[in-house]
């Protein structure tokens, strides 16, 4: 069943491509009155039809699959009211609605057969059958991943668009030309030679502009699509695309070589000038259709893949390269720069025998092995372990709540030989060498959130794995460390909000203001600057009635305050009292974890940690007096513009 | 008829139902719109509304009762804002920090509290 809906999809794609592509063909090459010309012409044609009701008989199956795929059961694939419902109520029946109706439309004008003698009527049906194949190909995009892509589909659509479009055209034509080829370079169809020869030339120099319109395309959509090193070797998706990309250097390195040196060699009126080359030149065409086609079938399968974004990759390699990791192995510096400076001499002799004609061959060589050889010499340093799970986000997000629960696993299995603040200095700590490392220091810059699941889940070197531990308390762990990493770098962080710090994420966390629903501190991201407050009665008392007293103010400067007792207790707001009047939010529920994460970056009675409106902490200060200095930050905040982008879902 | 005339009317049928496929919806939308304005228009006069949030201050100078409240449904969302009270009975009985379920009356914008009732915490 799925296999059926593939092979439907399959032949769906490739069809349409097809349409449009022949049709461009026969536009470029423009009319001719050659017989062999006209008897191509209206073989294309004949072929044109045939692959439109095919197009239309696949586009019936896979609404078929789609209504089986959707109801979950194979028996909605025949039932009238199930295909009608795909059709009429979901947005991929639409766009299937439209594009079926264009083909049909499509269908009956070429099944026509219009009288196309006069060159007016000549040029107006064959840029129809082009327009008509083209709108129909391009509603595909409507359809598929980009039009699930957040918040700028219509951006996704129209690189989507462009996309199939240039490959309609480019990869399209490639099947007619091969034909038109070979009937040219036999003895009967010597009359179209010099018109295969200019379709060729135009081909060729159309090709260009299309492979390099599909590169740029095709690049953004991988960007939106995939994102990531980690995604792209990691998924499915990933992997389809990687193989695209192969299938695509492969179709590329055919038209080189066989324009490059064939095309020139074509041309002549006289019967046996260029006909090799171009029975040659017929032959390469036919490769790279050929690649063409095993691209369409990467395609249909990462059409129906999550697209990579959306998976947790499973990093296939024992190591990756990050530029963290030169740091740590100073001995790479010279590989580093010599191997660079031998790779940029091969790219000048590769770029060199473009421009020498003499020596082209053994530059174009020599240039390449330099190429290879230099970069031989300056990744490996830049190589660093990596896991299966290397490139995972945490399942669990970097939430208070985590983080809390990690603080108490890690209390509990990890601090007799960790250490209290993670320094590695834990009371069994002596007993290893080399000691436990510092998991405050560089372990965020040089190891993702995913290395750190890996190794509490296996171990390393002395340290036992902790598998037995639930993913989510294995994450959470994760997401304790990186707080601990955040409250290394906080101590270096001061009262005053300074534009050139590192930015840290505040970590998120979920409260409730008496029985009203939960809100989240994430919740203010991109509205307000947040003042997070960590008081202590009665000591905080005056504090807070400076803030009320404030507040007035700071409410129109774009200021929220939050206020978490330390000691959390349903009757928070009812100890504050009725004076002074404190109408910012008073944290009732959901205290006790957010007061362990942020005890965890400043401890102290009474702490204030002021976040930006991206959700960075921008200024901490334990017992302020006055609201000088604050009214001084919110307005430093407020006069920044803003050039760091919100932090993301995930650490890496 | 020539071809390409041919082509040259389905090409401004195609035009024609593309153009009119998008007046048709923008009809359809703006039909909608109105249909909300109604329902808003037809909502106009006395209104109940009512909501559960927690009693941040009472200021018996001006009859008016600050409440930290959830989303009233239809009316406004979650914020912390005074209400005015009908009469000063109605807060006689609640002091800040108590979590409350309380009542709106009144045509819109002119609502205020008819009733307050503590939960039980």
């Amino acid at each position: 069943m799925t296999a059926l809906g593939l092979v439907a999809r399959f032949v769906h794609l490739s069809a349409s491509i097809l349409i449009v592509g022949s049709a461009a063909l026969i536009l470029l090459a423009g009319r001719s009155d050659r017989p062999t010309a006209l008897a191509w012409e209206s073989r294309v044609g004949a072929l044109t039809r045939a692959l439109v009701w095919l197009a239309l008989l696949a586009g019936i199956v896979v609404l078929a699959h789609q209504a089986a795929t959707l109801e979950s059961r194979a028996a909605a694939a025949l039932e009238p009211a199930a295909l009608a419902r795909v059709a009429l109520e979901t947005r991929f029946g639409h766009v299937w609605l439209v594009r079926q109706g264009l083909l049909l439309l499509l269908g009956v004008f070429v099944s026509l057969r219009f009288d196309v003698r006069r060159a007016v009527d000549w040029r107006a049906a064959r840029a129809e059958t082009a327009l008509l194949g083209a709108l129909a190909l391009a509603a595909l995009a409507a359809a598929g991943h980009a039009a699930a892509v957040e918040p700028s589909a219509a951006a996704a659509i129209a690189a989507d668009v462009g996309h199939v479009l240039a490959a309609g055209v480019w990869a399209g034509a490639l099947p007619a030309l091969v034909l038109l080829l070979r009937v040219a370079s036999r003895d009967a169809g010597a009359d179209a030679r010099p018109y295969a020869v200019l379709a060729a030339r135009r081909f060729s120099r159309a090709a260009l502009a299309l492979v390099l319109a599909l590169l740029g395309t095709g690049v953004l959509i991988a960007v939106v699509q995939v994102g990531s090193v980690g995604a792209l070797l990691g998924t499915r998706y990933g992997r389809l695309l990687v193989l695209k990309l192969v299938l695509v250097l492969a179709a590329l390195a055919a038209a080189a070589l066989g324009r490059g040196r064939l095309l020139p060699a074509l041309g002549g009126e006289a019967v046996t000038v260029g006909r090799p080359a171009m029975r040659r030149l017929a032959g390469s065409v036919a490769v790279e259709a050929a690649c063409v086609l095993a691209i369409l079938g990467v395609v249909t399968a990462l059409g129906v893949s999550p697209p990579a974004r959306h998976e947790q990759p499973d990093w296939p390699l024992g190591f990756r390269l990050a530029l963290g990791a030169l740091a740590d192995t100073p001995d790479g510096w010279p590989f580093v720069l010599v191997g660079s400076q031998i790779a940029i001499l091969g790219l000048v002799a590769a770029l060199c025998s473009l421009a020498l004609r003499a020596a082209r061959l053994p530059l174009l060589a020599g240039g390449g092995v330099l190429v290879l050889a230099g970069l031989a010499m300056a990744v490996p340093p830049f190589a660093t372990d990596a896991y299966p799970t290397t490139y995972q986000r945490p399942a669990v997000p970097y939430q208070a709540a985590s983080i809390a629960a990690g603080a108490a696993l890690y209390a509990r299995d990890c601090v007799s030989c960790h250490g209290p603040a993670g320094a590695g200095d834990g009371a069994a700590a002596r007993a290893f060498s080399p000691p436990p490392p510092d998991l405050r220091a560089h372990h965020a810059a040089l190891h993702t959130a995913g290395d750190l699941y890996w190794w509490i889940t296996h171990g390393r070197r002395a340290m036992p794995a902790f598998g037995h531990l639930e993913p989510d308390q294995r994450w959470s762990l994760v997401n304790y460390l990186r707080a601990l990493g955040t409250a290394d770098a906080v101590r270096r962080l001061g009262a005053v909000v300074e534009p050139d710090r590192p930015r840290l994420v505040a970590p998120d966390f979920a409260f409730t203001v008496g029985p009203t629903p939960p809100r989240a501190l994430r919740d203010y991201r991109g509205a307000r600057i947040v003042l997070v407050v960590l008081y202590t009665l009665p000591a905080s008392r005056s504090r807070l009635a400076e803030l009320a007293a404030r507040y007035e103010l700071l409410v129109p400067l774009g200021v929220e305050v939050i206020a978490v007792p330390t000691d959390a207790t349903p009757d928070a707001i009812k100890r504050l009292g009725a004076e002074p009047r404190v109408f910012f939010p008073v944290v009732t529920d959901g205290a006790p974890e957010i007061v362990t994460t942020y005890a965890l970056l400043t401890p102290g009675p009474h702490v204030e940690f002021l976040v930006d409106r991206q959700g960075y902490l921008r200024a901490v200060e334990a017992a302020p007096r006055g609201t000088e200095r604050l009214l001084q930050n919110v307005h430093a905040l407020n006069e920044e513009k803003v050039s760091v982008a919100p932090p993301a879902e995930h650490v890496h | 008829m020539a071809v390409w005339q041919v082509v040259v009317l389905l090409d401004l049928a195609l035009a024609l139902g593309v153009g009119g496929g998008y007046l048709w919806w923008g009809r359809q939308v703006e039909r909608l719109q109105s249909e909300v304005v109604e329902a808003r228009a037809a909502a106009a006069g006395p209104r109940e509304y009512r909501a559960e949030g927690v009693i941040r201050a009472v200021l018996p100078e001006v009859g008016v009762v600050v409440i930290t409240h959830d989303e009233i449904t239809g009316y406004m969302p979650a914020m912390t804002m005074g209400f005015r009270a009908v009469s000063p009975k109605i807060y006689e009985a609640v002091q800040v920090g108590d979590a409350v379920r309380f009542t709106l009356g009144g045509t819109p914008p002119n609502l205020a509290i008819t009733a307050i009732d503590k939960l039980g915490r």
